[in-house]
């Protein structure tokens, strides 16, 4: 008996240590480069070859000074809005599209789940590039140069596209499992009872999907949050622009001469404000975190990216 | 189908399937525009030159040996995932889940900070293995994305197969060892196989980690995904526009494939 014991335990500690070294390696992965916020003497001789913004001396602070930068809060404004767009651009385009694809038979239903399922393994890069020679060549350039304005490289319908791709997909697979777990049985004796399809819709089947739903806000908007590439690839940078670039609308938002956050990090990196970088990435990761953590909470089902 | 718009309230599933045809006509031109914009001819000629299929081998090899590294990790935190109740399981998950769920380039700049410290610098102290901007450097970004994708996937797969089938095993007397390799393998087989060849593809995907943390060195890690940044910066339309039809060629044959064998990439 305490042999049957002693196994069972062997068993339980491979496999935990296991789930262990995942746990250890991603917690010290994050934890460990907390200070990298902290400027080391050795990183202040090296900001002597950076050229970053007019005042150097922000830069010799806790995680280069950034509460006291505009750059810093604009980023995380432009990204929160422009993420919460998209997540509603989202939710609304994904909704019917979702009970479609749960509900009807379509034919080439097969295909429409590879294309789906193929686009959380296609490279970043490849979804930026898509989409750049999709507005950007053809007729959909020819289009924007008869109406006058881009959709590439610009804030409000550049990023709000380049994130809506993966989110999107990511929110569609999500809200496909809420409507599949509810039993179309039910739909089908409101309308024998009399209600019309959307009322049987409206009242019987979103009720019972609704938490499959918020769960698939909620990865769109992490997914939204956490797109890197395809910003990069479709809109650029924008610190660098001059204001006279920006609308009056885009300054009153507080919006202008600000990058998508995660642009931001890698836009740093290559600057060489490490420490700046790093807190902006520690705000991705706080976010991204909570998120998760209230995905499995919920019990959220959906794609991994 | 039964849809007519004549009955009460058909708008709804005709707005439904409308919105559906739609958003599916856009995403496949998204995916087709490489080809109309590059067309047979020009794909052909660049499909034939040895740069392509060098980086291709390049990215095939990287991502294999870095999914083998992360299904000796990720199957058996998968399953303890997925069978073992512990205190804050619900954090634990979320930590592993933490460099796939935050933005690519964080994971990249994370692992620019991780390199120089304890188990790294001292593996390149003693044992001479620079992990860095070397072929090493992109396993490592590949293993950190895709050993925690492959323990989610992993878990999922557990997930689906039902717990009876281990009491019963136990109850007859089995060690928890047999019954592991024994019933439960063997039944998670085709959805272990799956989510190996969507880790796959997930791992020849990852780019962003290499551009902040690895680096460019031609024919040594520029894998596919990156190259194509590469040579978008250089203005090389025609290789990055015929790069992109092979990386959506080898995401879609995944899936595909992974159809086939009966997984599911939808999981939680």
């Amino acid at each position: 008996m305490s042999g049957k014991r002693k196994r069972r335990r062997i068993f339980h500690a491979v496999f935990y240590s296991f789930a262990g070294f995942l746990f250890l390696y991603s917690a010290y992965l994050f934890l460990s480069n907390l200070d990298q916020l902290f400027v080391t003497e050795a990183a202040i001789q090296t900001r002597e070859i950076t050229s970053w913004g007019d005042d150097r001396e922000i830069l010799n602070q806790f995680g280069g000074g950034f509460w006291k930068d505009p750059y810093f809060w604009k980023s995380l404004n432009l990204t929160f809005v422009t993420t919460l767009i998209t997540t509603l651009i989202a939710t609304i385009l994904g909704i019917p599209t979702a009970y479609a694809i749960s509900r009807y038979r379509i034919p080439g239903m097969s295909v429409v789940e590879i294309l789906f399922s193929s686009l959380i393994v296609m490279p970043g890069s490849v979804i930026g590039i898509c989409l750049i020679v999709m507005f950007n060549y053809g007729p959909l350039w020819k289009l924007q140069n008869a109406l006058g304005f881009r959709f590439a490289h610009s804030i409000f319908p550049g990023m709000v596209i380049a994130s809506l791709v993966l989110s999107f997909a990511l929110g569609l697979s999500a809200w496909k499992a809420a409507f599949d777990s509810v039993n179309p049985r039910f739909e089908h004796v409101a309308r024998s009872l009399g209600s019309s399809r959307w009322r049987a819709f409206r009242t019987v089947t979103f009720p019972l999907a609704k938490g499959g739903i918020i769960a698939g806000i909620i990865l769109a908007w992490t997914r939204a949050m956490a797109e890197f590439s395809a910003v990069l690839f479709f809109c650029g940078t924008f610190h660098e622009l001059p204001a006279s670039r920006f609308s009056d609308f885009t300054r009153l938002l507080q919006m202008d001469q600000a990058d998508w956050v995660s642009v931001a990090v890698w836009a740093q990196v290559e600057f060489g404000n490490i420490e700046y970088a790093f807190a902006l990435a520690f705000v991705l990761v706080l976010i991204g975190g909570m998120s998760v953590y209230v995905m499995h909470r919920i019990g959220a089902k959906g794609y991994v990216w | 189908m039964n849809m007519a718009l004549g009955s009460r309230g058909g708008w709804w599933p005709a707005l439904c399937v409308g919105t559906a045809v739609t958003i599916v006509a856009v995403y496949l031109l998204l995916v087709a525009s490489n080809w109309i914009y590059l067309g047979w001819h020009d794909t052909l000629y660049f499909f034939s030159k040895s740069r392509m299929w060098e980086r291709f081998w390049l990215t095939v090899w990287t991502s294999t040996v870095s999914t083998s590294f992360s299904l000796l990790i990720g199957i058996p935190s998968g399953y303890a995932l997925s069978r073992f109740r512990f205190p804050c399981h619900h954090l634990v998950a979320s930590v592993i889940d933490l460099p796939i769920v935050v933005s690519p380039a964080v994971v990249g700049a994370f692992l620019f900070g991780v390199t120089t410290r304890f188990p790294f610098d001292w593996i390149s102290e003693y044992y001479g293995v620079y992990i860095g901007r070397n072929v090493y450097g992109v396993l490592l970004v590949q293993f950190t994305v895709t050993a925690a994708f492959c323990a989610r996937l992993m878990k999922a797969s557990f997930d689906m197969i039902p717990t009876r089938f281990e009491s019963v095993s136990r109850s007859l007397g089995a060690s928890p060892i047999r019954t592991f390799f024994r019933v439960v393998l063997p039944m998670a087989k085709n959805g272990i196989i799956a989510s190996m060849i969507v880790v796959w593809a997930r791992a020849a995907a990852e780019w962003e980690g290499l551009m902040l943390f690895v680096g460019a060195t031609e024919g040594k890690t520029d894998i596919m995904p990156f190259a194509i940044y590469l040579d978008w910066n250089g203005g090389m339309m025609g290789w990055v526009t015929s790069m992109s039809i092979v990386c959506i060629l080898m995401a879609v044959s995944a899936i595909t494939a992974m159809r086939m064998i009966g997984g599911r990439s939808s999981v939680w």
